[in-house]
């Protein structure tokens, strides 16, 4: 039976990071109808600055967070203000293919300048710690990632639903136009999400070197496996996105053992298949 | 015969021509670049079917692509034989394929249809690497067999290759030409621009994009099979992979969906760069080759999402604009 | 007006760089010049094994073609071969993929018409890209791509240096028997956690049959996709199915992953050998510390060997000087390093570069490697290098230690590897 518990602590755990990683695109996605290829490697980027501030300072990733989630925020205002804005006019999924293109650039970027080589941590505060309760024990930088998963999800949430940026936001991705009748500056809106977005990946990526191993294809599975987050928790819903991750950790952790570890991706991507045959709009979707 | 036929048969009579002149004929490099641009722009222009026409994009297709592949290999190499049945039995197979995954997946629209075929080349991607039968992750190596059409194999030069890519082109192209002039194009184009009003005066949308997906997957599989006597080799990452399906998609999108011209033109710009930026650079080791590739992708769909075709049609409607501006103000005084 | 004469002009530029690279092309001069050429993986998951690879190679050449007298390697003391004739390498990236690396071989022989290739890493590269060089009769030298099926195709031009995943299997088993008689281990299970691509499914095969042959039970089998998120899963399956030994194959950043999660899950074989893969890199082990201790793998080189094999250590610093991070040499790298080295010897001896001649020679005898276990490279039919060996070394204290065979062993083996909660 503690096998079936560590199972379902592992997959929560796991999902809590697929989720700080999966809120950002749900973001952009609600408001704007964009999805941003380049997601994965916006977590990457994070990755390498909290690993450099790490091997050349000692700052450990649980101060360096902070150094991650600003520079992706203002990254995530670069890429709209470049990219995303000009897509926007266009047909539905030029944002995806352009921000496709952005995906490999910064990826190929990265390998030129950092080579291929796995960086990782020696020493962190986190590192290889862990909390024992009974028979189970939980892994302590997954476990700190988690919480600041849910922390930031819920802080976004709150943003959203009860203050008047939130109002806004909705606004917009209500109907576009009629929030612009109303005053609402969208431009700068998008611009705020897009930045809110890379914010979020990059407080993940300024965790996950604690544990994770930092090269530059490390966001590629991240990246897919948020897709399926966002659209299985459904257009416009924070809280779905959540639900989903949670959901696909849970699922990978399970199918991986009760199944065969072999199985653990083919079975999170099939159970997108089955959620969508049923709820074609995601779980939570409008 | 109208004007568009003559030229597209001229042009076609010039492709035929260009082996024959020694300067390419010697070059294996460019021969192996004419052979890949032919074939990409097959590829591109069975998706050009369904994403362009059809207006469902699609990142699946190397699912078809990788099918017809393993047709290919599967014959040559489980079964000792040459791959024509092999070939057939996989395009059938991914056209079956194709619809059985659609028919569930068309109910879904925009993002959600899209990360939904990521999500099925991701799964055929790791099953096949999983299953056995079909080689798994050890994939399918080719062993020495006899040179000819027969076997669909040469070693040594690359001139047959390029006229059954040629042979691929022109089916491929053709039907995508027919299509275009037939009833079955204009459904397409109405599904494509408003599914309901489409509906409302009888046309079956659900039968119309499941031929359209139908024939599309069989022709991506006959490249997929193609690819396979090309390489000599078959496995999951090469022909099944997410990086492959995103080839179909995005040389379509740079030349231009829903033309015919389109996957050519994308063909013609991406594949050169591709290959002639890994063959400058990529000794160098940086990925260079992949960011110019990446930053071409962003400058070409931010500027002009209608593609090449857009930009050349745009300086087209220019052009006249002008001449009609100078004889009106000729005539005018 | 303006926006579209943008357009126009980006069409134009588009259409000349188009025209320029259809019928662009390069030609070189020819002088007293042997072109090398490098086929490894630059880019894609394994960028950092090909350039290591690469700068591998080119510290060969830089050795060969000029006096390096503190070097004690063949060739080194003069300057090039043939009496003035000098290397020069011109380098491909295949990225891990057969078909680039069959268009690249195409390329380096036909269009920069080098004399032999050297690569690729990936088996499943050097599979396609070698057939390329046996159809036009030139030599192709593989270092270290490790599926044993390369040299079991009757090929007469192709060679290899490192030992193959058939006989590391078989050695990885020769380990457990002779702990079980020395040491009473009572090893009788077996299981293989690897990458699911064709180096690790090859070496899981290759485990699988070695280990049966040896009278063992193979109970866990455990695939995993690299790049994985994490690999709970994969250890809660292995701690479940509890084989006393384990073969690993897991490349770079899964090695550490899988290591770590070893770890948080507080278990352990009682031993675990590795294929060439994350526990050979030196750079992996320093980062690892002391969770990487008590491992061992099949190693061709460490740089604990260097009593072993004195004159490595001159060449190791040309190379050092021209690798970022400054990592020494690993049992990749140095394969490929052996293999250009005797290329050259057997050019010399030959007198020619002929092709039939050099392939001759290179069959004929027996060659000094200072820089190879055992100092001696000989082939046999198929290409195999019949005196590959690796060592199998233990992780103790962050240093290699050479372990098994016994007569080269440099320090005891600690058995079992001792429990994470004592260390």
């Amino acid at each position: 039976m503690t096998i079936f518990f560590q199972i379902a602590i592992n997959g929560l755990l796991v999902g809590m990071i697929y989720a700080l990683i999966t809120v950002g695109l749900s973001l952009i996605w609600g408001v704007m109808n964009v999805i941003n290829f380049a997601h994965g490697d916006f977590l990457m980027v994070a990755m390498y600055i909290s690993y450099w501030l790490g091997f050349l300072v000692h700052m450990d990733p649980i101060i360096s967070w902070i150094a991650s989630g600003t520079f992706c925020f203002i990254l995530g205002i670069l890429t709209y203000r470049l990219i995303i804005r000009r897509c926007l006019s266009g047909p539905v999924l030029s944002a995806l293919l352009a921000t496709f293109g952005l995906s490999l650039v910064i990826r190929n970027f990265c390998l030129n300048r950092f080579s291929p080589n796995f960086r990782l941590l020696r020493k962190t505060l986190l590192g290889g710690k862990k909390i024992v309760l009974g028979g189970l024990y939980l892994p302590l930088p997954q476990l700190v990632t988690g919480i600041f998963a849910l922390v930031v999800v819920f802080v976004i949430y709150y943003i959203i639903k009860r203050t008047r940026l939130g109002w806004a936001i909705e606004a917009v991705a209500m109907d576009k136009e009629a929030a612009e009748l109303m005053g609402i500056n969208t431009d700068k809106i998008f611009a705020l999400l897009c930045g809110m977005s890379g914010a979020c990946v990059g407080i993940a990526g300024g965790l996950l070197p604690s544990y994770l191993t930092v090269y530059p294809e490390v966001g590629v599975l991240f990246c897919f496996i948020a897709f399926v987050c966002v659209a299985m928790g459904g257009f416009g819903s924070i809280l779905g996105a959540l639900m989903a991750a949670l959901l696909v950790g849970l699922v990978e952790a399970f199918g991986g053992f009760y199944i065969a570890p072999i199985f653990k991706y083919v079975v999170i991507f099939g159970l997108y298949l089955v959620v969508v045959t049923f709820r074609p709009k995601g779980l939570f979707g409008w | 015969m109208n004007k568009k036929d003559i030229y597209w048969y001229a042009f076609i009579a010039v492709l035929v021509a260009i082996p024959l002149i020694p300067a390419v004929a010697k070059n294996s490099f460019l021969g192996h670049v004419l052979i890949l641009i032919l074939l990409f722009a097959s590829m591109s222009q069975s998706w050009n079917i369904i994403g362009g026409y059809g207006g469902q994009v699609s990142f699946g297709h190397s699912v078809f692509f990788g099918i017809g592949a393993y047709g290919a290999g599967m014959a040559v190499v489980k079964y000792g034989i040459m791959p024509w049945p092999g070939v057939l039995i996989g395009a059938l197979t991914a056209a079956v394929v194709a619809v059985i995954i659609s028919y569930p997946c068309f109910k879904l629209t925009g993002h959600y249809f899209a990360i939904a075929t990521f999500a099925i080349v991701e799964i055929f991607n790791r099953l096949f690497m999983i299953w056995d039968w079909v080689g798994g992750a050890l994939g399918l190596d080719y062993p020495l067999v006899e040179e000819g059409w027969k076997n669909f194999m040469w070693y040594e030069t690359k001139i047959h290759y390029y006229y059954g890519a040629l042979i691929l082109f022109v089916l491929i192209f053709g039907i995508v030409r027919w299509i275009e002039r037939n009833r079955i194009g204009y459904y397409l184009k109405a599904v494509r621009e408003g599914q309901e009003a489409a509906e409302s005066i009888g046309v079956n949308s659900t039968l119309v994009k499941l031929t359209a997906m139908a024939i599309s997957a069989f022709l991506a599989a006959l490249c997929g099979g193609f690819f396979a006597q090309y390489n000599l080799r078959v496995d999951p990452p090469m022909v099944m992979s997410l990086d492959m399906a995103m080839k179909f998609v995005l040389i379509t999108i740079l030349g231009g969906t829903g033309t015919v011209l389109g996957p050519l033109v994308g063909a013609l710009i991406l594949i050169p760069l591709q290959e002639y930026a890994r063959a400058l650079w990529g000794g160098l080791g940086g990925g260079v080759d992949l960011m110019i590739f990446g930053l071409l992708i962003i400058i070409i769909i931010v500027r002009q999402p209608r593609g090449i075709m857009g930009i050349i049609s745009d300086v087209c409607s220019h052009v006249k604009k002008v001449k009609g501006i100078a004889l009106e103000t000729k005539g005018g005084g | 007006m303006k926006n579209l004469k943008k357009k126009g002009i980006l069409f134009i530029t588009l259409t000349v760089f188009m025209l320029v690279s259809l019928f662009g092309g390069a030609a070189f001069a020819a002088e007293k010049v042997i072109k090398i050429g490098t086929l490894f993986p630059l880019t894609g998951p394994c960028a950092l094994a090909g350039a290591r690879c690469k700068i591998a190679v080119e510290t060969a050449i830089e050795v060969i073609n000029n006096k390096h007298p503190e070097c004690k390697v063949p060739l080194a003391e003069s300057e090039g071969v043939l009496d003035g004739y000098k290397f020069v390498l011109v380098s491909a990236d295949h990225g891990g993929k057969p078909d680039v690396g069959k268009i690249e071989a195409e390329r380096l022989f036909d269009r920069e018409k080098v004399y032999t290739i050297i690569g690729c890493y990936n088996s499943a590269v050097t599979k396609p890209a070698s057939f390329v060089a046996e159809r036009r009769k030139k030599i192709f030298m593989c270092g270290c791509s490790s599926s044993a099926a390369l040299t079991q195709r009757g090929f007469k031009y192709f060679f290899r240096l490192a030992p193959h995943d058939e006989i590391e299997s078989r050695e990885f088993c020769d380990v457990l028997i002779w702990l079980n008689k020395t040491k009473n281990a009572g090893i009788k299970t077996v299981g293989c956690i690897y990458e699911n691509t064709e180096f690790g499914k090859h070496a899981a095969d290759e485990a699988k049959k070695a280990a049966k042959a040896a009278g063992f039970n193979y109970t866990t089998d455990i695939p995993y996709s690299p790049g994985a998120t994490n690999l709970d899963s994969e250890v809660m399956t292995l701690r479940a199915k509890n084989p006393d030994a384990v073969f690993g194959a897991c490349l770079g950043s899964d090695y550490t992953l899988w290591v770590r999660t070893m770890k948080q899950m507080g278990w352990l074989p009682k031993i675990a050998i590795n294929y060439c893969s994350g526990y050979q890199d030196p750079v992996i082990a320093k980062q690892l510390g002391d969770d990487g201790n008590y491992f061992t793998g099949g190693t061709g080189y460490a740089p604990g060997f260097a009593d072993m094999m004195p004159a490595v250590a001159a060449v190791e610093d040309i190379y050092k000087s021209k690798v970022k991070l400054t990592v020494p040499f690993d049992s990749d790298s140095i394969q490929e390093c052996i293999a250009m080295f005797i290329l050259a010897q057997a050019i010399e001896k030959a007198g020619t570069l002929d092709y039939d001649k050099v392939r001759e020679t290179l069959y004929a005898n027996e060659w000094e490697s200072p820089m190879s276990i055992g100092g001696k490279v000989v082939f046999v039919e198929g290409g195999q290098n019949d005196k590959a060996m690796s060592i199998i070394t233990q992780l103790q204290g962050g240093k290699y230690k050479g372990v098994f065979p016994p007569e080269s062993a440099t320090a005891k083996i600690v058995f079992p590897i001792i429990p994470w909660d004592k260390r």
